[in-house]
């Protein structure tokens, strides 16, 4: 494979990182991204973002909603409605 | 007699639909955290998801029926809550809001990363740079402003952690399909983080 350049990289790396690239290009991509510094921080910030997102968005089950989630499954169930 | 906690949801999805209301309970009650919090992260609030959370149990006990055990039970009902989220979101026709696409990675005419290293990392740094809250608040905000094709594939694929083959059966697309939705999913997020933290430093 020609060399890759960065923008190459960024497309096929969902790919490489799920592991569904063939060695040839996961090979290819190695080769760059050990030379490239750009890459490498580009990298650390793509595989944090899921992980910053998923803290940020953990929403609990707010404390009145069980009782109320039944009430109303309870109250639909019984008018037949279901 | 079995603890209902030894009993697979399958065998209660069974149970419940030859009328065994305990059945049906011990279901809601395994999984209406997941499900509420699926649907605050693709309706963006508590009072939508609360409305989806209802909309999903009401509609997971109606396919009952249906429900063969030919997917897992929580997979079939993340389809439940997704497609009640999307319907949800229909029916309120939010207004447009701010694409996201600007925040796409750049490259220079040699298809390098044109802006400075530090920057590429910027996003890594959100959780520490920003306050707990504020960051929660724009994390909404972010997901709100991808397009629902990118913000399920995304929320499944990264925020739940299902398999992409998982999320592909869910979802009824092939799994490349998948991993392009949430790979732009992720480029635009990345680089919208970056901007908040760069807006910061």
């Amino acid at each position: 494979m020609p060399n890759l350049t960065c923008r190459d990289g960024v497309e096929m790396l969902m790919d490489y990182l799920e592991g569904t690239l063939g060695s040839p290009e996961r090979e290819a991509i190695e080769a760059h991204v050990t030379g490239c510094p750009r890459c490498v921080a580009f990298i650390e910030s793509y595989e944090r973002t899921p992980r910053i997102l998923r803290a940020a968005t953990a929403e609990a089950l707010p404390a009145d909603l069980a009782l109320s989630l039944r009430r109303f499954l309870a109250e639909r169930l019984a008018s037949g409605d279901a | 007699m079995t603890p209902v906690a030894a009993i697979a949801d399958e065998e209660l999805a069974a149970r419940a639909a030859a009328g065994d209301a305990g059945a049906f309970e011990a279901l809601v009650g395994r999984h209406e955290a997941r499900v509420y919090r699926l649907a605050y992260r693709l309706t963006g609030s508590d009072a939508d998801a609360r409305d989806v959370l209802q909309d999903a149990f009401l509609a997971a006990y109606r396919g009952l029926a249906a429900f063969r055990g030919a997917a897992r039970f929580s997979t079939w009902l993340y389809r439940i809550t997704t497609n009640a989220a999307l319907m949800h979101r229909r029916a309120r026709r939010r207004r447009p809001t701010e694409s996201l696409e600007e925040y796409l990675p750049r490259f220079d005419e040699n298809g390098q990363h044109s802006p400075e290293a530090a920057e590429l990392g910027a996003a890594s740094r959100a959780d520490d740079l920003l306050d707990e809250k504020l960051l929660a608040e724009q994390a909404r905000a972010a997901l709100e402003k991808l397009p629902d094709l990118y913000r399920e594939a995304f929320v499944l694929r990264d925020l739940e952690e299902l398999d992409t083959s998982e999320v592909a059966g869910l979802l009824g697309v092939d799994a490349a399909t998948v991993r392009q939705r949430v790979h732009r999913a992720r480029l635009m997020l990345r680089g919208y983080l970056s901007h908040l933290v760069g807006a910061r430093t």
